[in-house]
């Protein structure tokens, strides 16, 4: 596994929606899997409905806790407009994993600002990135039992891009280490179900 | 993760967030009593060590400041045990005082005091950099370059505060603390030591003959530790031969540098210094790097600290080289490595590998089009129907104080600050912990409006009763509410002295804070609960209309919390719905209350079911009873 030299994960959403614990199951994994592992995020304000990055980085060339602009391997987004907040981390080989339910936060209520078109995003993201995968994960996560579990299904299609060097058993024990209780077998389902349904959109395509 | 901490299996690597490798770096260093106030980005240190305390067999207590933390800690170490205090960087000005004098006396037990800076202030109120509050201390700094690193300095730090009897700082920043990474672990000592307190007032009662005979005393210490630095592991020289540019970099920044080399292909081309000692720094390697090549950058985060430093070692020595630093290396805003990287391009005459400008360019087109997301309170936050409630009484209450009188809520720190987004906007000051009611002393007497200090229950105690004391002795007319959610949220949810339990588990003395208020001498003190809005506004109401200070404890736990609890239980949450029959699109509910889980598409009116936790407080405030529990 020591041959990965650098892969550089972003990841993005709204505070609540869980995008900390996805880099925590990435971290753990990797872990297991012997990687070098780097990472961070902005824990306080950024929680309550704020939007949300985090970092995780993988391979024997990384130091910093944060991920270059212009550097990303990969990208979750949670929430389309988060990921058109971050397209500086974005190049043509970014693998952009996007969630399409929008969150509009009480500054769009209140007529204090706008929420964009998600089409509009999605073509955005695609004019920049060569592989966009947008997803619907609270459809799936309530399919495995429980809406929380949206996260996992963003992890679970990002690995069925085939493009994470984490092994899937080590991101699964890895879910398991990270949470408790029921919600065990909802996000281990719900990953399986964003595995599934990349699998399935990308053998559709060819 | 926490219970992995405890581990005892050297050599073991774990995935760990930086205040927790801090935490084992302090088990690993043998730390016997730990005590700190929750601040991000440090709590999690605590919060780390108060949940294996009992296992490790050592003392762990969330104090009420960071001034009684340090008092705390100062103490184990002078009866001999290792001691450790952690705070954000805001922290050590309330702490500064027996800072100061703790490196006069110095450490028999290992004393670390870490200090969590926040470049950028992610969640803070200044940008502060302690290592000039060190260096007046006469207190040494260690800077970890990663989350490896800070475990390993951390239990160096014990080892070389005995080695040298002194005081010593760990500082920490947000990408440090709140960073992530592999740790190989390190063996955990079985030894405990006892306490014991040996009287010297020669050494530990200052008074002015105590203070002129141990500041030469503390003075030879840190000159016993600067000759020491260059030799310990946390500095790193690696001279190029024929090198043109030299990188000094210290802690985190190393990083960056690192990073920044290989990225422009400059690994080998360029001589490096890291900096792990920032204060002081190591001498006799600077001076190598200095005498080797034509031109040096020092890449640091915030002030230009090691800058000063190696500036002045080049002007006592007469060495004649370019030094670079906060010219290139920008001191607004949080490092990165593209920052670094754009530094080291321009010295070393080569292009950066990305073209960061069309990426700006890309992210400026965007931001028109982005929803403004600020942090704001949860669905079913008790502070947000406190502020509607207050906000409510206070605009009745001014049109007594004269035509067009505003009434001021100078606010405080946690939460709560949250309500300076609208609609709410009921934050009008916000300096520091406990500056609510100090703020409102100095208000009462110079402007005629309703005053309304707002604070939360751990912040109260904390630091808002001496401020409280003072409007009762100098009859300063304001009514203080303290947002009482039982807990510190914004924090992570530490307990305090109002919630009956301490850091390690046990139940103790629930303080409540309107049993203080009263000892401090305020005569209308009244509770009330904010999900109970007409009961919440005639509180507030009369406690505005008051001759004299008046206390209002808004009580209602926070909402987390109480969802929490609720799953625990297995107990059914009930959103709310609205009632598209009765809803008169009046706007009331967004307009002047704003939860997050009340969505206006259009000139529709829903509420999330996901999110709403079924507090009800949008249906009270409803003229028309158009919200209803969705039942079933």
């Amino acid at each position: 596994m020591s041959e990965v030299k650098e892969l550089n994960i972003v990841l993005t959403g709204v505070g609540g929606q869980g995008t900390i614990a996805m880099s925590e199951v990435l971290g753990i994994a990797a872990v297991i899997d012997g990687f070098k592992v780097r990472g961070s995020e902005v824990l306080g304000m950024a929680q309550r409905g704020g939007a949300v990055i985090t970092f995780l980085r993988l391979g024997k060339d990384v130091y910093g806790p944060m991920v270059p602009e212009g550097k990303a391997d990969v990208m979750i987004a949670l929430e389309p407009s988060e990921a058109l907040r971050n397209l500086r981390f974005l190049t043509k080989n970014t693998i952009v994993v996007v969630g399409t339910r929008p969150i509009v936060p009480p500054s769009v209520s209140l007529g204090l600002s706008k929420y964009p078109n998600v089409d509009d995003v999605l073509k955005k993201l695609k004019e920049l990135s060569d592989f966009v995968v947008p997803i619907d994960p609270y459809k799936l996560a309530s399919e495995a039992g429980d809406a929380i579990a949206a996260n996992m299904v963003m992890l679970g299609a990002l690995a069925g891009t085939g493009k994470l060097p984490i092994k899937v058993e080590s991101l699964k024990q890895a879910i398991k280490e990270r949470f408790k209780g029921k919600i065990v077998e909802v996000n281990l389902k719900a990953f399986d179900l964003g595995y599934n349904y990349v699998k399935q959109a990308l053998a559709s395509i060819k | 993760m926490t219970s992995h901490i405890l581990k005892d299996a050297p050599g073991e690597r774990l995935f760990l967030l930086g205040n927790e490798a801090i935490a084992r770096g302090a088990l690993e260093g043998g730390v016997q009593v730990a005590a700190a106030y929750p601040g991000t980005p440090s709590s999690e240190i605590l919060m780390t060590l108060a949940s294996v305390a009992k296992d490790a067999g050592i003392y762990v207590e969330w104090s009420t400041n960071e001034k009684v933390a340090l008092e705390v800690a100062l103490a184990a170490s002078i009866c001999g045990l290792r001691a450790m205090c952690s705070m954000k960087h805001v922290g050590l000005n309330v702490a500064h005082d027996p800072f100061i004098t703790a490196g006069y006396i110095g450490a028999k037990g290992g004393f670390v005091v870490v200090s969590a800076d926040d470049p950028w202030a992610w969640s803070s109120q200044n940008e502060q950099d302690n290592r000039w509050i060190a260096k007046q201390a006469y207190i040494p700094v260690l800077e970890p370059s990663d989350v490896q690193e800070a475990k390993d300095m951390t239990a160096a730090a014990f080892n070389l505060s005995e080695q040298f009897n002194h005081v010593f700082m760990l500082r920490s920043v947000t990408r440090i603390g709140h960073a992530r990474g592999d740790v190989t672990l390190g063996p955990l000592p079985k030894e405990r030591r006892k306490g014991v307190f040996k009287k010297d007032p020669s050494w530990l009662t200052y008074v002015p003959a105590t203070a002129r005979k141990n500041r030469p005393l503390m003075i030879q210490r840190f000159e016993r530790i600067k000759k020491a630095v260059d030799d310990w592991p946390f500095n790193k020289l690696e001279l190029v031969d024929g090198a043109r540019l030299g990188i000094i970099a210290s802690g985190l920044s190393y990083s960056y540098a690192i990073e920044a080399v290989k990225w422009l292909g400059l690994e080998g081309k360029v001589s490096m210094l890291k900096v792990g000692t920032t204060h002081p720094i190591p001498e006799e390697l600077v001076k190598k790097l200095l005498t080797s090549v034509e031109e040096v950058l020092v890449i640091e985060e915030l002030e230009p600290f090691v800058e000063l430093h190696v500036k002045a070692i080049a002007g006592e020595e007469g060495i004649r080289v370019k030094i670079h630093g906060k010219d290139l290396v920008p001191v607004i805003g949080e490092l990165s490595t593209r920052k670094a990287v754009e530094a080291v391009a321009r010295l070393a005459g080569v292009p950066p590998p990305v073209d960061f400008g069309k990426l700006d360019k890309v992210s400026e087109e965007v931001a028109p089009t982005l929803p403004f997301r600020p942090p704001i309170m949860c669905p079913g936050c008790p502070h947000r129907a406190s502020f509607y409630a207050i906000k409510v009484a206070a605009q009745r209450v001014a049109k007594s104080y004269g035509e067009g009188v505003e009434p001021i809520y100078p606010g405080d720190i946690g939460c709560y600050t949250l309500a300076i987004q609208p609609p709410l906007e009921t934050v009008d000051t916000c300096i520091c912990m406990g500056g609510s009611i100090g703020i409102a002393n100095g208000l009462a007497h110079v402007v005629n409006a309703p005053i309304i200090p707002c604070l939360g229950d751990s912040t109260f105690f904390h630091a808002g009763i001496p401020p409280l004391i003072n409007a009762v002795y100098n009859k300063a007319k304001i009514t203080v509410v303290i947002l009482d959610n039982m807990t510190t949220a914004m924090t992570g949810f530490q307990p305090h002295p109002g919630t009956g339990v301490t850091a390690m588990g046990d139940p103790t003395k629930r303080l409540l804070p309107e049993d203080v208020a009263r000892g401090c001498g305020v005569e209308f003190v009244e509770v009330v609960d904010p999900y109970d809005v007409k009961k919440a506004i005639d509180v507030m109401t009369r406690a505005l209309r008051f001759e004299g200070p008046s206390v209002v404890v808004m009580r209602r736990l926070c909402a987390l919390e109480a969802l929490r609890e609720k799953r625990r239980r297995g107990e059914k949450i009930i959103p709310y719905k609205v009632d598209q029959e009765k809803c008169k699109k009046c706007d009331v509910c967004v307009k002047m209350f704003a939860c997050p889980s009340i969505v206006k598409t259009g000139d529709t009116y829903t509420i999330d079911p996901i999110t709403c936790i079924g507090c009800g407080v949008c249906a009270q405030i409803c003229p028309y009873k158009a919200i209803v529990p969705a039942e079933g």
